[in-house]
């Protein structure tokens, strides 16, 4: 007999689970991504490169500023281009605005409602408007940065190989300075309301992330060493479902919010650090529902961070000069942290500068596996405790502690 | 009070844009509410209850059996169906990838399955008849609002007819096409965006796909030439948003 959950509500893109029941036990999950099939790599093949940025955003409205960075930093390392602080922080605050934006869509519009028991933010917003106002607050800070950096609230064209079409403004600066530290206080807020929840879902015993708070050079995990993802991350696909799935040396793993503070705590600013210190202990047994209070966590992060790169900025002043590019052949990997996790975007270029292949690896599908595993012990221990109701209810909980991205994960290809 | 109009948001394969630019609205997305009640709308609502819209907003391609059956419920069950995005009106970027289906899925996944029966990406309005177009990857968040407000007051809501290049020049930005010989679509792009990637000083992409009726693509496309572009680069700049033939 096979269960099938109806299409998720609640996350981004459209997907389902059967769960398969033989002789009155779970036997197997299966998430499919049901979301068609969009073929970005193609799309971006033979390509200028200086085009490719814009285009990949278009993966996802969520994270387009993630999908262009990651990008850009292909295509820049594949050239041998190297860019000066003053760029690499603006990056980073864009990213940052990803972070608040994203997370905040998550927390507040899309887990809370399950908290107080709504099927929505906007009937929840009836008797916690307060709540609802405050994620709004800071999902519109987030939107700003997007705006200020990328250009605008999604899919700017702003972020360029070698730099800025447009870079920010004093006055602009300024406003990112303040308003990012008043509205710490409502993020401190969402750490403690996340941190009341239950933990569900699977342990996750494999994490993988880069090496620096929001991109790196490499891939770190919870093992010892540095890698390149293809060394120990492998892809497949399958057959009942247009994302590829991938494993961490043949294993189910996790990349997102909670892997990064558990490999990369030392990197957080202060306060966040504290928060994590404090909830550390949940923290680290793995569940994949602390996501949602990692997430919340990296608010606060965000926040902070937004603060010292303005600050920093103000001070030394903008001087708003592009690198040169000049493309020649070559190969690059852009890894950069997307607030869902681990986002891959790997280029060869020819010397006209044309897009000669390229590899794109998104968190969902990164996260995959863990999905299935999640649902998996998950419908195991309530098939035939609870109702078929709750019990999909629930399944649709485990599903969404991931943030899944399903438009960003349907169009992985190897050439 | 009068009953409120029954709203439907619809996302076909896409991504996710031109959907969450809606809860982009904020506050004015609460005005709407006050028009409006939402009973479909998945990624933002569990709550599914509708079986008959006043509006329908349809987002994305057609790019699987589950999108087309989708649209097809969206268009049998609306009064008033609005095809929202460059993705529903033109097929956006990626109606333009032009191998046949199944070279494109084996390509991407070699000779494993088909589960969901993926068909070309079109758009929304190859399918069936729409009562309003709406483009942009993705459109202004202003005009959809003005465009639901306008219907609420029975209003029938304005096509706009200019070019980008009208809002540069309104907004007094420099041309990036003359001035500094940047490839921009400007002069025959959909305006509605208030130019903002001009603003930034760059080119714009065409994102909100061709300005139907007057506009000139072929003197466009002597112009990039003249300017030193050839001309696969601007066949394909052309087609990325819009499928679009010089
Ligand atoms: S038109 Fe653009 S923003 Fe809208 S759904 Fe399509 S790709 Fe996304
Ligand atoms: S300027 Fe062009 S590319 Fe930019 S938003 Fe407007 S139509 Fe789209």
């Amino acid at each position: 007999m096979i269960i099938e959950m109806r299409e998720f509500t609640r996350v981004e893109g459209n997907g389902k689970a059967e769960i398969v029941i033989e002789d009155g036990e779970v036997k197997d999950v299966r998430l499919q991504i049901i979301e068609g099939p969009r073929f970005f790599e193609l799309l971006t093949l033979g390509r200028h490169y200086y085009d490719v940025p814009d285009l990949e955003a278009r993966i996802c409205a969520i994270c387009y500023l993630s999908h262009s960075v990651a990008s850009v930093i292909g295509i820049e390392r594949a050239f041998g281009v190297e860019v000066p602080e003053e760029i690499t922080l603006l990056r980073e605050l864009g990213l940052i605005g990803e972070f608040l934006e994203s997370h905040s869509l998550h927390l507040y519009l899309l887990v809370a409602p399950d908290v107080f028991g709504y099927p929505d933010a906007i009937r929840m917003a009836t008797k916690h408007g307060e709540l609802v106002k405050e994620g709004l607050a800071l999902k519109a800070f987030g939107n700003r940065l997007r705006v200020v950096v990328g250009g605008r609230e999604i899919h700017g064209i702003n972020v360029k190989p070698g730099g800025f079409g447009r870079y920010p403004t004093v006055e602009e600066l300024e406003e990112i300075e303040r308003e990012s530290e008043a509205l710490l206080r409502l993020a401190r807020r969402a750490v403690r309301l996340f941190a009341q929840l239950d933990p569900y879902g699977a342990k996750a015993k494999h994490f993988v992330a880069t090496d620096g708070y929001l991109w790196g050079e490499k891939l770190i995990s919870d093992e010892p060493g540095e890698f390149h993802y293809t060394e120990r991350i492998e892809e497949r696909s399958l057959v009942y479902s247009f994302a590829k799935q991938s494993r961490y040396k043949g294993e189910a793993f996790f990349v997102g919010a909670l892997p990064r503070l558990l490999l990369k705590s030392e990197m957080l600013t202060p306060t966040a650090r504290r928060l994590f210190e404090e909830h550390r202990e949940k923290l680290e047994t793995g569940y994949v529902s602390y996501n949602n209070l990692a997430q919340a966590i990296e608010l606060v992060y965000s926040l902070e961070r937004a603060n010292e790169i303005a600050k920093t900025l103000l001070d030394r002043g903008i001087e708003g000069e592009n690198v040169p590019v000049e493309p020649r052949e070559g190969e690059g990997i852009g890894y950069v942290e997307a607030p869902r996790g681990l986002l891959i975007h790997h280029y060869r270029i020819d010397n006209s500068g044309n897009i000669a292949y390229s590899n794109i690896i998104t968190p969902t599908a990164l996260n995959h596996a863990m999905i299935e595993a999640s649902l998996l012990k998950e419908a195991r221990e309530l098939y035939g405790e609870v109702d078929e109701g709750r019990m999909i209810g629930r399944l649709e909980e485990t599903v969404r502690a991931f943030d899944p991205c399903i438009s960003c994960s349907v169009h992985l290809v190897k050439l | 009070m009068m009953d409120k109009l029954k709203l439907g948001v619809f996302e076909l394969t896409d991504c996710g844009g031109c959907a969450l630019n809606i809860l982009f609205l904020y506050e004015k997305l609460f005005d709407l509410l006050e028009f409006y009640e939402i009973t479909e709308f998945h990624m933002a609502t569990s709550l599914s209850e509708g079986n008959h819209y006043d509006v329908a907003l349809v987002t994305g391609t057609v790019s699987t059996q589950r999108d087309l059956n989708l649209l097809k419920e969206a268009r049998n069950h609306s009064e008033y169906l609005i095809a929202l995005g460059t993705c529903a009106t033109h097929g956006s970027v990626q109606g333009s990838v032009e191998l046949p289906i199944r070279e494109k899925l084996k390509a991407v996944y070699g000779d494993g399955g088909d589960p969901m029966r993926a068909l070309d990406s079109k758009p929304v309005v190859e399918y069936v008849a729409v009562d309003f177009a709406l483009p942009g990857c993705p459109y202004d968040k202003e005009e959809v609002y003005q465009v639901l407000m306008d219907i609420a007051k029975g209003i029938e809501p304005v096509r706009k007819d200019y070019p980008v290049c009208l809002e540069c020049k309104l907004n007094e930005y420099e041309c990036v096409l003359v001035k500094r010989g940047l490839p921009c679509l400007g002069p025959i792009t959909y305006g509605g965006c208030k130019a903002v990637c001009v603003r930034s000083g760059l080119g714009c992409i065409g994102c909100r796909g061709p300005l139907p009726g007057e506009v000139n693509p072929a003197s466009e496309y002597e112009i990039l030439k003249s300017l030193g572009y050839d001309d696969e680069y601007i066949i394909r700049k052309f087609k990325t948003f819009a499928g679009w033939e010089p």
